[in-house]
């Protein structure tokens, strides 16, 4: 762990760049949705199209740092085979730093935008508070899916390929940039079975929602990270033995 | 006192094949109903070794003959399917120089990125910064990444990072033959200043020459098993005499190498 933000440290050294284009991306992006079906979703929102942008902007983090992070993560192994062979160093360090890496760029642009959006939206100092758990739950889950995929990518190089239809295919089904509404209801009801829908679900709430803040999504969205890190690092622990006789 | 012993050490390794590495050709292997084998080969083959401390060992032997697999295994990068491993003290490995570096970045970041892979702190990497890019000679190249360096450069740079350390054991796989020829020099005379008597040397070289000068003990690899071990001259001129008629020339070379 102390490798890890080490190694963190050395790469990212006052890249403040790298941060202001980890948020400038989902800005564009939520712009270029409001503009386009801002107007014509806003039936669903109260009537406000700055309400869809908030709505977009959240889906777009969540599924724009676990697609990054994990898709980044992917090759960590294989890529860093070199230092591998030279000197010794845990395998496990390469993809949490890769993921580490994104969640301080999530913790420091994405995360105080929220707190703002929070505040300025509902005027509750305990949700913006509670923020950060489903955000911990994303980046658990991110990590547990960068185990499990950088350990298929020592086996299978063309896996990229198919990851790429797997991260658009979590793109499609999350309601990030329609209202789930629209879904026809045989379709609605699979939704909620993306792995990431949870952390949506509460950070929407949490940022825009009003009343008591919808906590069993926050419990959802942590316990689905810790489960996916479980199952990923189990993986990653059973089949790190062959890893330096493949890469 | 040991400070490095290996007790019937065997290794196997899995053979790198073309349909391991891809998915799309294995589900059609599996479709065809062809028998997927995976292969294994034995590297290493019961070695055992006993380093007494300070010892200077050197091993010699022909390209994959497990040499520096047998490294590799001391530092801890493999580890053994059967036998057993201890080390006592810390190492320097110097194996295969310059492989390990992320070519985006700086040959700064580099240095301190490289120097806590290898357990130091940070701090003490930007106190050691300056010697590492004077003796490596990059001090105008510290800010470039590292892919627009020449191999020769990289190579120079991995030498005066590993190096910059008193290790109880040191580890040289063919490092000696790094860089232009005044750098040689230069490393040479810094491996030679680490050369203490109670430092450990493990020493790949096919530079035949050194080892009968420098080591202490040598032994001869040959297909993953220690043929020889003994005094460096006996073990060198066991296998100088081994090298059959095939390799008649190498052998010429190496003889002419020696003759003066």
């Amino acid at each position: 762990m102390v490798l890890t933000e080490r190694m963190l440290r050395a790469r990212y050294r006052g890249s403040i760049l790298g941060i202001v284009w980890s948020l400038m991306n989902p800005l564009l992006m939520t712009g270029v949705y409001t503009a386009v079906f801002g107007y014509a979703f806003r039936q669903y929102y109260a009537g406000s199209v700055l309400h869809y942008a908030l709505v977009v902007f959240i889906g777009l983090t969540v599924i724009q740092f676990f697609s990054g992070s994990t898709s980044q993560a992917l090759s960590s192994i294989v890529v860093n085979s070199g230092l591998l062979n030279k000197i010794r160093v845990p395998f496990e360090v390469f993809p949490a730093s890769t993921v580490a890496s994104h969640a301080v760029q999530l913790g420091i642009g994405v995360l105080p935008l929220l707190i703002v959006v929070t505040l300025f939206s509902t005027h509750d100092v305990f949700r913006a508070l509670l923020l950060p758990l489903p955000l911990a739950g994303l980046i658990l889950f991110s990590a547990g899916v960068a185990y499990l995929m950088s350990t298929i990518y020592v086996y299978f190089r063309d896996i990229p390929h198919i990851y790429e239809l797997i991260t658009f295919f979590a793109w499609v089904t999350l309601p990030i940039f329609y209202p789930a509404a629209i879904v026809p209801e045989h379709v609605r009801r699979f939704l909620v079975f993306n792995p990431l829908f949870p952390t949506v679900q509460s950070l929407r709430d949490l940022a825009l929602g009003s009343g008591w803040p919808d906590l069993p999504s926050i419990a959802a969205s942590l316990a689905i990270g810790a489960l996916g890190l479980g199952l990923g690092l189990t993986i990653f622990t059973w089949r790190r033995r062959e890893f330096m006789d493949l890469i | 006192m040991s400070s490095v012993r290996l007790e019937a050490v065997s290794l196997w390794r899995r053979l790198q094949e073309e349909a391991s590495f891809d998915l799309k050709r294995r589900i059609f292997t599996l479709l065809k109903a062809r028998r997927y084998e995976r292969r294994r080969r034995r590297v290493l083959d019961a070695v055992s070794l006993d380093l007494p401390k300070g010892e200077k060992l050197g091993i010699i032997g022909p390209n994959g003959s497990g040499k520096s697999t047998m490294l590799k295994i001391i530092c801890g990068i493999l580890s053994p399917s059967e036998g057993k491993v201890s080390v006592e003290g810390s190492i320097a490995p110097l194996i295969e120089l310059g492989a390990g570096f992320d070519p985006d970045l700086a040959v700064r970041d580099n240095i301190l990125l490289y120097g806590v892979l290898l357990g130091h702190s940070a701090a003490e990497m930007r106190a050691k910064m300056p010697f590492i890019l004077e003796f490596a000679e990059l001090d105008e190249f510290a800010d470039v990444p590292v892919r627009a360096l020449s191999s020769g450069m990289v190579a120079r740079l991995g030498f005066a990072i590993a190096t910059d350390t008193n290790p109880d054991i040191l580890i040289l796989d063919e490092v000696l033959s790094v860089g232009d020829e005044s750098f040689r020099n230069k490393s040479r005379r810094r491996i030679e200043s680490m050369w203490h008597d109670h430092v450990t040397v493990l020493l790949v070289s096919h530079d035949l020459q050194f080892i009968r000068e420098s080591c202490s003990r040598a032994i001869w690899m040959q297909a993953g098993g220690i043929v020889k071990d003994g005094s460096p001259g006996d073990v060198v001129d066991a296998y100088l005499r081994s090298v059959d008629s095939s390799a008649q020339e190498r052998l010429a070379r190496a003889r002419a190498r020696l003759a003066p």
